[in-house]
């Protein structure tokens, strides 16, 4: 046995050895080079490396991308704009008329992005913290209450929308339903404001469940003497909710409301597949846009997409910023305690 | 006001009985401590009384009025948690506030229960903090002080100092007798630790696996044990028993000392159990215990012997002073006879 085994480390150890004694000489003359804190940079090389590549470049291409314009690809052979392609982006002659502005449908786009996320993210906050308290009680069969509502999270976005596509179609289930109880078929992806309730309610069935297990996580921690001795004290569950949930709850809260934000400005998946952004224009958001823009459409236009898609960046930015604050707040409170 | 009637208080979890028929009065203004190892109902006997649980049968009157139904808040009992449950969020004034403010009792008044509280707590100084920038014994007073601003009609405190160290507990303590007396209310202090328990109760409850055992003033329990368990549980170090057979006025102990009975006591000739406190224990040369000393924890004042009787007959005794006594010296020990407790082969007392 020890025959096998110790040829087995031979095995493993033999290559690893080799490559110590590879490294060893240009480790040392790094060293002796940069000293103890330059081996730092030496180790997070791989890492910084592949980030530079895959994501601090493109962004910087990004950049430069949104200051040219045509049709071509390779970026030396595009005509350099300045700031002509955000100046078209962001151009109207009056600004109370979405339809007067150079790139109306950017501005669209922006409208109901906006309406989506104050609708969308506000809701689900809501229906999250409601399936939150609900699933915190001790009830029956917890384990797969949770499962249910965490399950539509493992799906992807692509068939999220697919199987709500299959249920709301013209032709779809909901509709067959209705007609068999003897109700009139409802265009619900064909009608403006239903298209664009459609898109909130998919997302949000498709999200609650994550984020309600962050609210359910931060319910639990929640130590249960608080609430017996608000019952001493004889107090409503209405005034418990508001003056001891809601408060001990806002950590998680604050993150959850950062996250739900951040996802919903980049909303596409489900709400492309579930309506391609139609009818009309009543569900094109931002991301489908800058698509659109850039690959999609018959005039490709890479420059003003790249250009949208620094401006949406920028909104991202701010809020992840705002949720890594909120994140140090959080550790430091943690420290405190 | 505060008179607490239990009358035959069962509890059940499924099909384990935590409480097995508790009856037990509880006079106004008295502070009767709950005292029981670990599972022995004594914090699920609290928290039906606070109504944060239902008993499963029984009936739990107070001040004559019948409250088994009643919620928590409709019984105007105010209650200590062992974890002080304070609102980590809220200052400490805002935790005192919170309950009086659900009676939608007006400002000034809650302001000057807080103050006169406060006052009492010597808290003051600490109204504005959140309860997570104090102390282990300063957040213990901010919780007691929650409980004073209510007035309730007893106080309900379920293990309120076992939180707290060593020292801080020997001063709370005090200050929780001093409280006591100072609002006359009553209290039911819930407890593991005995000595918490002879310190500050005018009476004492000894629960075990859901019964109780005994119900009375601590030096009683102390002296006049009902039972094999009170005896044992009642007392640090544990008392001395000692199985034997009663013949006559003494009693043969199993490991085969020949023990006198106190005069004029007779027990039935049969199995007892003998029971000598360790403090009673006193060398005597010629005295009818011989022990071989197995170790000596000197204490200062006093030291406790461990010592072996032989046939498995172990023994502590608590000598004065500092004995010059080495491991495996032989000691002789007597005592006098009236504090020599005889209990009969169903745990009970019979001398």
């Amino acid at each position: 046995m020890t025959g096998v085994k110790g040829m087995l480390g031979a095995v493993v150890t033999a290559p690893l050895g080799w490559l110590a004694r590879l490294l060893d000489a240009p480790l040392r003359l790094w060293q002796r080079v940069a000293g103890q804190g330059g081996m730092v940079a030496f180790f997070l090389l791989p890492n910084m490396a592949i980030f530079t590549i895959f994501v601090l470049l493109p962004l910087v291409i990004n950049i430069a991308y949104s200051m040219t314009t045509g049709a071509a690809l390779f970026l030396p052979d595009r005509t350099y704009v300045g700031m002509g392609q955000y100046e078209r982006l962001l151009r109207c002659t009056d600004y109370t008329n979405l339809m007067t502005c150079q790139e109306d449908q950017f501005w669209i786009a922006l409208r109901n992005t906006g309406t989506f996320v104050v609708l969308q993210v506000s809701l689900l906050i809501v229906a999250a913290t409601i399936t939150a308290l609900i699933l915190n009680r001790a009830l029956r069969a917890l384990s797969f209450w949770r499962a249910v509502f965490f399950f539509p999270v493992l799906l992807s976005p692509v068939v999220v929308g697919l199987i709500w596509r299959w249920i709301l179609d013209r032709n779809g289930v909901l509709n067959a339903a209705l007609v068999g109880v003897g109700m009139d078929p409802v265009n619900w992806l064909l009608e403006r404001n239903y298209a664009f309730s459609a898109a909130i309610g998919v997302t949000i069935w498709a999200q609650l469940g994550f984020f309600a297990l962050i609210l359910l996580a931060g319910l639990q921690a929640i130590p249960r003497d608080l609430y017996e001795a608000a019952e001493m004290d004889g107090t409503k569950p209405a005034r418990v909710f508001w003056r001891i949930t809601l408060p001990l709850l806002m950590p998680n809260m604050l993150v959850v409301i950062v996250l739900a934000l951040i996802r919903a400005v980049q909303v596409f998946d489900e709400a492309y597949v579930l309506t391609g952004g139609g009818p009309g224009t009543a569900t094109l958001f931002l991301t489908q846009y800058i698509y659109e823009v850039g690959f999609a459409s018959l005039l490709k236009n890479p420059g003003l997409a790249a250009a949208a898609s620094i401006l949406m960046g920028g909104v991202l930015i701010v809020l992840t910023l705002l949720q890594l604050a909120l994140g140090k707040r959080n550790e430091r409170k943690g420290k405190l305690k | 006001m505060g008179r607490i009637q239990l009358h035959d208080i069962r509890k059940s979890f499924g099909a384990i009985d935590v409480l097995k028929g508790i009856d037990l009065t509880i006079d106004e203004g008295e502070l009767v401590v709950f005292v029981g190892p670990s599972g022995c109902g004594k914090s699920t006997l609290l928290r039906m009384i606070a109504g944060l649980d239902k008993p499963t049968f029984g009936r739990i009157e107070i001040d004559g009025t019948d409250v088994t139904a009643r919620s928590a808040a409709d019984r105007g009992l105010a209650m200590v948690f062992q974890s002080y449950a304070l609102y980590p969020h809220m200052t400490v004034r805002a935790n005192m506030a919170f309950g009086l403010q659900n009676t939608n009792m007006p400002k000034a008044e809650i302001d000057t229960r807080i103050g006169e509280a406060a006052r009492m707590l010597e808290i003051e100084p600490l109204l504005e903090r959140r309860p997570g920038q104090l102390s282990g014994g300063q957040r213990q007073r901010v919780a007691i002080g929650r409980a004073i601003v209510r007035r309730p009609t007893a106080f309900l405190l379920d293990e309120p100092l076992s939180n707290l160290d060593a020292e801080l507990r020997v001063s709370m303590r005090a200050e929780l007798s001093a409280l006591h007396d100072r609002l006359g209310a009553t209290m039911i202090h819930v407890t593991h630790d005995q000595v918490e328990a002879m310190t500050m109760a005018d009476r004492i409850v000894v629960l075990r696996a859901g019964k109780v055992e005994q119900v009375d003033t601590p030096l009683n329990l102390f002296n006049r044990p009902a039972n094999l368990f009170v005896a044992g549980f009642i007392g640090a170090p544990g008392m001395n028993l000692w199985a034997g057979q009663a013949k006559g006025v003494s009693v043969q102990l199993d490991s085969g000392a020949l023990l006198p009975l106190p005069l004029g006591v007779r027990v039935p000739d049969g199995p007892v159990t003998l029971g000598i406190r360790p403090q009673h224990l006193r060398p005597e040369v010629g005295g009818p215990i011989r022990a071989e000393v197995r170790l000596i924890e000197a204490l200062g004042p006093e030291s406790v012997v461990h010592a072996d009787m032989g046939a498995g007959g172990g023994l502590l005794a608590v000598l004065p002073g500092q004995p010059d006594l080495g491991r495996g010296a032989v000691i002789e020990l007597g005592y006098e006879p009236q504090f020599v407790h005889v209990f009969g082969s169903d745990g009970q007392r019979l001398a």
